[in-house]
């Protein structure tokens, strides 16, 4: 049940993959990283005492892994090879260690013949890719042919699981899910990353970013298959088989012992297949890691020239020493395996190794994501969490090969009891795993962060730093560039066909000069680039520093590079804050624009209606002034008649004038007088009256309806009037039906005192409708000139309605006729005691 | 439809809260010493878990915004 956690933390990696994984594979790529050595040293300033501390720590913490596989594939071996006539002869005189030697053996064999045939410069290995895809289908086949298998023999889920309760087996897993269950989760989340072998395969050799898309839920998904069978299989043989059976090796013994000889050859292929490839490929990164990190450096200060070598030098140097490498990695899993031959389960070997990796995971989560974190914090941290997880999971894993380290693991190192590998600090009592990881992990991230705090960034880190944090900001902008152009390009043609090769550096300089000449930084850059995919950031930075004569940039230089692209990013923000500010300014602008040219336009109507009215009473009374002036001839009767015209014209233009003032007034807000508690009725009363006459004369009836006693409004009465008798005067003026009549009633509503007025005349065209408060306007037919006003009868009566704060509306109605009605709100004990009124 | 801002955070979520759900407390709910369909029932709930988010990834996989056309994050950073 535990081996789920071990399955679990990928899943989640994988699922949470655009946060994590993607801008891995982006920073890969861009600054061709090929381990997670390059990965930190090329973050943390291509610092390579950083590069050889990840390194030394990787060969280590591994050795337990490759431990692991040869123990799997040894005990695999003897299991099929134990069970055939044949074989039992073939193996009969060999024990568990000597096949391992030869399994260790064979394996560095053909890892070098496989892995290392050249040095690219990606250091991508397709061949090794697909070699492991078809061992993952293979495992994955064998995998679930054992498990039908199982499943088959054992009568189904509900009977191994019942068998096993029968059995006392603890099927409900009581005591998994506590601390333990966490470390695990945790360890397997950090082994997915840090792990060389999982990072080769991952960010490496990843030629294309939207494979993570795929991979995001192929993985996971591959991953629940794998482990679906696993538990009944292990159930299944614990039922089954003989006490004592090695659990590890039920996929083989189980079809074994029901004489399944095919399908135990097919989960022999599956899992033999599988932990060569993990070996193989965990040899490559490691020795990868190793000549880049350690013996690239080691030459590059020991030689002084290596123009004088002949051109293939270091490319050979390079593999040489890879090959070199994976023999140690495979000798050192051997000597592990060796020491701690005794000890029989998988897993917690497994789990060694990746503890010791995981220390790089606070590291690796730093350089993605704290701009701030400097290599010292880095070093320190990595040490620190090393040492720990050495002294209390390492080393206690010798404990049945060593009496030293038995003694210190029961009283601690001369004695000093709080240094006991398994309770450091006096933190005793937790499984020794999850104590382990804690402690080691704890520190770790502790003392990165502390360091970090405390410590400042080179120029160089910082530069870096940014590259990385910000790898999806930098879309585009060439990567800064920290050497002088002062090497020709024969110096660095030299240097670039000895790493390469003469084929890749013929294509690399294919565009320049070659007789001589300066190159430019940003070919230096690339080339650097170039190089660092075949032998590190960090040597390929010392390599390049020596050949380009300028050296590197001064520190004070780089610095100012370094700050200039932070304030250049700066200042392109500030700007694009700045013009979306503009923009929204310019929009109200426009729309404030927009509304003045309205108003400009409604002044300019307005001015050419008010000439317009006071020309024609002006024009009447020159030309009558004119005659009078003239005309001797006239009698006394014509020229009092002109008088009487030009005074009547003359009172009309003064009536308009007034108008227009009062108007005007109203619009602006002032008005001369004070709202103050009136009875409106009283008002109307008022009105009517004054109409009565007007009405009489044309022989229209006023009907009055239903009225409300009395209505206390805010205003003024005079003015109140003024409204009414505009509106029925304006009802009596225009109607020209053949029995006119005109309604007036009023009543309460809620809080509103309503009056309407209303005529049964042609009522307004629905075009009109919004027309008729505006200024100048007669209606589409007209009374009699003389009746006639300005228009600007309406408008004024609404503005004093609003200054009573009410309204004068043109309400719809069905029959003929207009009907205005003006609403009022009502002031002090009435409108409290209105019924609607809460 | 989401936006992509807001589709970046649903896929953080689901994340954080797929671990939360692989963990203590959560997991100890389904330890009930029951079977369901002869399995204990915390297998059929991890293993259910897992399936959901097998699914909700490749649905995520196929809305997430193609590499390299994504905005970078906003808010001043330093």
């Amino acid at each position: 049940m535990e081996y789920l956690a071990i399955y679990l933390g990928p899943t989640l990696i994988f699922v949470g993959w655009w946060f994590v994984l993607r801008k891995l594979v982006r920073i890969a790529h861009d600054q061709r990283i090929t381990s997670v050595a390059d990965l930190l040293s090329s973050r943390f300033g291509k610092s390579s005492r950083l590069a050889v501390l990840v390194t030394i720590i990787a060969v280590i913490g591994i050795a337990p892994y490759i431990a692991l596989q040869l123990k799997a594939v040894t005990s695999s071996i003897q299991a099929i090879g134990g069970a055939s006539s044949t074989g039992r002869g073939s193996f009969a005189g060999i024990d568990d260690v000597g096949l391992a030697l030869g399994v260790a053996a064979a394996m560095a064999l053909f890892t070098i013949l496989f892995g290392t045939r050249n040095v690219d410069a990606k250091e991508q290995h397709h061949g090794v890719v697909a070699a492991i895809a078809f061992e993952a289908v293979v495992k994955l086949c064998a995998l679930i042919a054992v498990g039908g298998f199982v499943i088959y023999a054992g009568g189904g889920f509900e009977a191994i699981f019942a068998r096993a309760e029968t059995q006392g087996l603890d099927i409900y897993s009581h005591e998994i899910f506590g601390n333990r269950w966490i470390a695990m989760n945790v360890l397997s989340v950090a082994a997915i990353i840090c792990l060389p072998r999982q990072f080769q395969i991952t960010v490496v050799e990843n030629s294309d970013e939207n494979h993570l898309r795929t991979a995001s839920w192929a993985f996971p998904a591959y991953l629940m298959l794998m482990s679906l069978f696993t538990l009944p299989i292990a159930l299944f043989g614990m039922t089954t088989m003989p006490a004592g059976s090695n659990p590890d090796m039920f996929v083989l013994t189980l079809p074994l012992a029901a004489g399944q000889q095919g399908l135990a050859l097919l989960a022999f292929v599956g899992g033999f297949s599988s932990a060569t490839s993990m070996i193989i490929v965990e040899a490559i990164a490691l020795s990868i890691m190793v000549s880049n990190h350690i013996v690239m450096p080691i030459v590059l200060r020991t030689t002084t020239g290596l123009g004088e070598t002949d051109g293939q030098g270091v490319s050979r140097l390079l593999l040489n020493s890879r090959r070199l490498s994976i023999g140690l990695i495979l000798f050192l899993g051997f000597f592990y395996f060796y020491l701690t031959r005794d000890s029989d389960a998988l897993a917690p070997i497994g789990l060694i190794s990746f503890a010791g990796v995981a220390q790089f995971l606070p590291a690796i989560v730093a350089a993605l994501f704290w701009r701030e974190a400097t290599v010292k914090g880095a070093i320190t941290g990595v040490s620190i969490g090393f040492v720990i997880w050495a002294w209390s999971m390492f080393m206690p894993s010798f404990e049945t090969s060593s009496p030293l380290v038995e003694q210190m693991m029961a009283q601690g190192p001369w004695g000093i009891d709080w240094l006991r590998p398994q309770a450091l600090f006096g933190l005793s009592g937790l499984d020794p795993l999850v104590h382990s990881v804690f402690w080691s992990l704890f520190l770790n991230t502790t003392t990165l962060v502390l360091v970090s705090l405390i410590t400042s960034q080179s120029a160089l880190e910082r530069l870096q730093a940014t590259l990385f944090v910000d790898a999806f900001r930098r879309q585009g902008r060439s990567e800064p560039h920290f050497m002088r152009g002062s090497a020709t390009s024969n110096d660095l043609f030299f240097v670039a066909q000895r790493v390469l090769g003469a084929e890749r550096a013929t294509i690399l300089f294919a565009g320049l000069p070659r007789a001589g000449g300066d190159t430019s930084p940003e070919f230096i850059a690339r080339l650097e680039r170039e190089l660092a995919g075949s032998i590190g950031a960090a040597s390929a930075h010392v390599m390049l520093s020596k050949v380009v004569s300028g050296e590197a940039i001064s520190l004070e230089e780089v610095m100012q590079m370094a700050d200039e692209t932070q304030q250049v990013i700066e200042y392109s923000q500030q700007l694009e804050r700045t013009s979306a500010a503009l923009r929204s300014t310019a929009d109200q602008l426009e729309v404030a624009n927009l509304q003045l040219r309205e108003v400009d336009q409604q002044k300019d109507d307005f001015l050419s209606q008010v000439s317009h009215e006071v020309r024609t009473p002006m024009t009447a009374i020159r030309s009558f002034a004119e005659i009078l002036l003239e005309g001797d001839k006239l009698d006394t009767m014509d020229r009092q008649r002109f008088v009487a015209t030009i005074h009547e014209e003359s009172l009309r233009l003064t009536d308009l004038l007034d108008e227009i003032l009062d108007l005007s007034a109203l619009e602006s807000g002032k008005r001369d007088w004070v709202n103050r508690p009136v009875d409106a009725e009283i008002a109307l009363d008022r009105a009517v009256r004054v109409c009565d006459a007007l009405a009489r004369q044309r022989g229209i009836a006023i009907t009055v309806g239903p009225r409300a006693a009395t209505a206390i409004v805010a205003g003024e009465p005079h003015r109140l009037s003024q409204v009414l008798i505009n509106l029925i005067s304006n009802a009596i003026k225009y109607n020209d039906a053949k029995h006119p009549e005109i309604g007036v009633q009023s009543r309460i509503s809620g809080a509103d005192y309503i009056i309407e007025v209303r005529d049964n005349g042609p009522g307004i065209a629905e075009a009109d409708r919004a027309k008729v408060f505006h200024k100048f306007y007669r209606g589409g037919r007209s009374a009699g000139a003389r009746e006639a006003g300005a228009g600007l009868g309406l408008p004024i009566s609404r503005e004093i309605i609003a200054s009573m704060n009410g309204t004068l509306d043109l309400i719809e109605h069905e029959e003929a006729g207009a009907l205005f009605a003006v609403t009022l709100p009502l002031v002090g004990a009435q409108a409290t005691k209105a019924p609607s009124d809460p | 439809m989401m936006s992509e801002r807001k589709l970046q955070s649903a896929a953080l979520f689901l994340t954080l809260f797929g671990a939360m759900l692989f963990m203590p407390p959560l997991v100890l709910l389904f330890n009930l010493r029951q079977r369901l369909f002869g399995i204990p029932a915390e297998v059929i709930y991890l293993f259910l878990v897992w399936l959901g988010l097998v699914l909700a990834t490749a649905w995520f996989s196929r809305r997430l915004p193609a590499s390299g056309t994504e905005t970078p994050p906003s808010g001043p950073e330093s």
